[in-house]
């Protein structure tokens, strides 16, 4: 059974609050609704972002999703500085 | 900014070669935290360590990519590379920018940046190589107010779509290159700037065989541009190459002497199927089993014209990581409709399957050639709903049954000998 896009978005800010690293990638949140398409999970995560409940963490090469208050914890306002 | 003792990178200035240490030392009189480059440059030859470290939370708001966090690991002695931001721009069409444009670029980047670029980086971009946090977003306000330009893909984003010249300058484009990419980059605005995928993707248009832009080996989808058809010969002029009045090549080795133009040794013997030869004074070309190499084309291009039903071949696959080794993208499509009529919508709807199945089944990190290998090609094809074909297979004549599996062939694979051999003698 597919959940609602606010069920969905409560499960993946939920994921990343608690998954054992503070970055994730977006296929880490595939699990959240099995039944969920890739790309309407990516539009979801892309759209948590932009309400500032998920931010944009690079490594670099790879771009990952990230909670703001655990990244910032981690790493500092100015990043892995 | 103090200037650091360089003897290391000093010495790679007293070769013939052009030497960036020494561009470098020339910016480093306008923007002396260039000294701090090279300061922490000769460290690391010294330690045989980098004192980069990349990554983190830069950015600009909304988006994804288009910038590469970088700082220094010994701030305290080089302050002037603390913050180090790569960022990338997606650049014009076939790179066709104006001086003006060009000038505009490094104004902006002498403004907000080091000062620094790399033209192009392998992507395509132009990419601008330094620069602080608090930086960023002013930099991109002008750059997309003023300059009318927008920040390339990086990390597991679409990466900036590049193209060949295309029919811009090229008779042999099989179709608008620069038409597909730009169309395709505005309609994968989403996917160029939020992170999509397992890892990263990347689109490269060439127009023809010669595939310029080198996409069938850089590129993870590579539209090259072909025909359906058969050659265009020019009898006329295949005489007038023959009788030595026409350069071959188009004059581009014409730097020495290499005697009169030979037809059998310069392009007949050279034909990879050997479908080419001569009837008389006539060229011949038995067209069902040319591989399109262009090879005949490019020693005779006013004799020799690809045909005129014209579309492209998509490859699906290539990467060049370092450690891995290279490889080549796979043909899975041999041709299809390159049609702005419908918006490009056939190569559309084969990306979107692609995308569909690489998002499901690729691993983190595993670029889209990887998950080809892993499954397999008879496998990826069948989740493509494309049926197999003898080109895509490596050696068709030796190998015919590799696509077929036991239930598509009658009796299967288990069979009495001894019945069959009552029909069918040794």
């Amino acid at each position: 059974m597919a959940l609602s896009k606010e069920e969905l978005k409560e499960a993946m800010i939920q994921k990343a609050e608690k998954a054992p690293k503070p970055q994730l990638y977006v296929k880490d949140f595939y699990k959240c609704d099995p039944d969920a398409k890739p790309r309407m999970i990516k539009n979801i995560a892309n759209e948590l972002v932009r309400e500032g409940k998920l931010m944009f963490w690079s490594s670099g090469s790879t771009t990952m999703y990230a909670v703001p208050s655990r990244i910032k914890d981690e790493e500092g306002d100015e990043g892995i500085n | 900014m103090p200037k650091h003792d360089t003897p290391l990178l000093d010495q790679l200035e007293s070769g013939p070669w052009p030497s960036f240490v020494t561009d470098m030392k020339r910016m480093a009189e306008k923007k002396p935290e260039v000294y701090d480059i090279l300061g922490q440059l000769e460290l690391s030859f010294k330690d045989r360590i980098t004192h980069w470290k990349h990554g983190g939370i830069v950015g600009v708001f909304g988006y994804g990519g288009g910038i590469v966090g970088r700082y220094s690991d010994v701030p305290q002695q080089f302050p002037g590379v603390e913050h180090f931001h790569t960022v990338r721009l997606n650049q014009p069409a076939s790179k066709y920018y104006s001086t003006e444009n060009l000038r505009a670029i490094c104004d902006l980047w002498d403004k907000y940046g080091s000062g620094m670029t790399n033209l192009h980086g392998s992507t395509g971009d132009l990419v601008l190589l330094g620069t602080r946090t608090e930086n960023l977003e002013p930099l991109f306000w002008d750059l997309t107010h003023d300059l009318g330009q927008d920040l390339g893909g990086s990390g597991s984003n679409l990466r900036t779509p590049s193209c060949c010249l295309g029919q811009s300058r090229c008779e042999w484009a099989c179709y608008d290159t620069q038409e597909v990419c730009y169309a395709l980059t505005m309609h994968y605005q989403d996917e160029i700037h939020r992170p999509a995928f397992p890892y990263k993707f990347k689109f490269k248009f060439s127009g023809c065989p010669n595939d310029c832009v080198a996409a069938i080996a850089r590129s993870d989808f590579a539209l090259i541009g072909t025909w359906k058809d058969d050659i265009r010969i020019d009898q006329a002029a295949v005489k007038e190459y023959m009788a030595g009045n026409y350069p071959a090549n188009g004059g581009s080795h014409s730097g020495r002497d290499w005697g009169a133009f030979d037809i059998r040794k310069e392009v007949l013997d050279l034909c990879p199927t050997g479908c080419m030869w001569m009837e008389g004074d006539e060229l011949k070309i038995d067209n069902s089993e040319c591989t399109r190499c262009m090879h005949c084309i490019n020693v005779m291009p006013r004799a020799l014209r690809p045909g005129t039903e014209m579309g492209a071949t998509v490859c699906i696959g290539a990467k060049a990581p370092i450690l891995d080794g290279a490889q080549f993208g796979t043909m899975v499509i041999p041709f299809v409709k390159v049609d702005k009529e419908n918006d490009f919508q056939d190569v559309i709807d084969i990306i979107e399957n692609v995308w569909d199945w690489w998002m499901e089944v690729g691993k983190n990190r595993e670029r889209v050639g990887e998950t080809m290998q892993r499954v397999g090609l008879p496998t990826f094809l069948e989740v493509m709903g494309i049926e197999p074909t003898p080109q895509h297979v490596k050696e068709p004549r030796s190998n015919p049954y590799v696509f077929w599996k036991e239930e598509e062939v009658e009796g299967g694979f288990e069979r009495d000998i001894k019945e069959f051999r009552k029909r069918n003698a040794m």
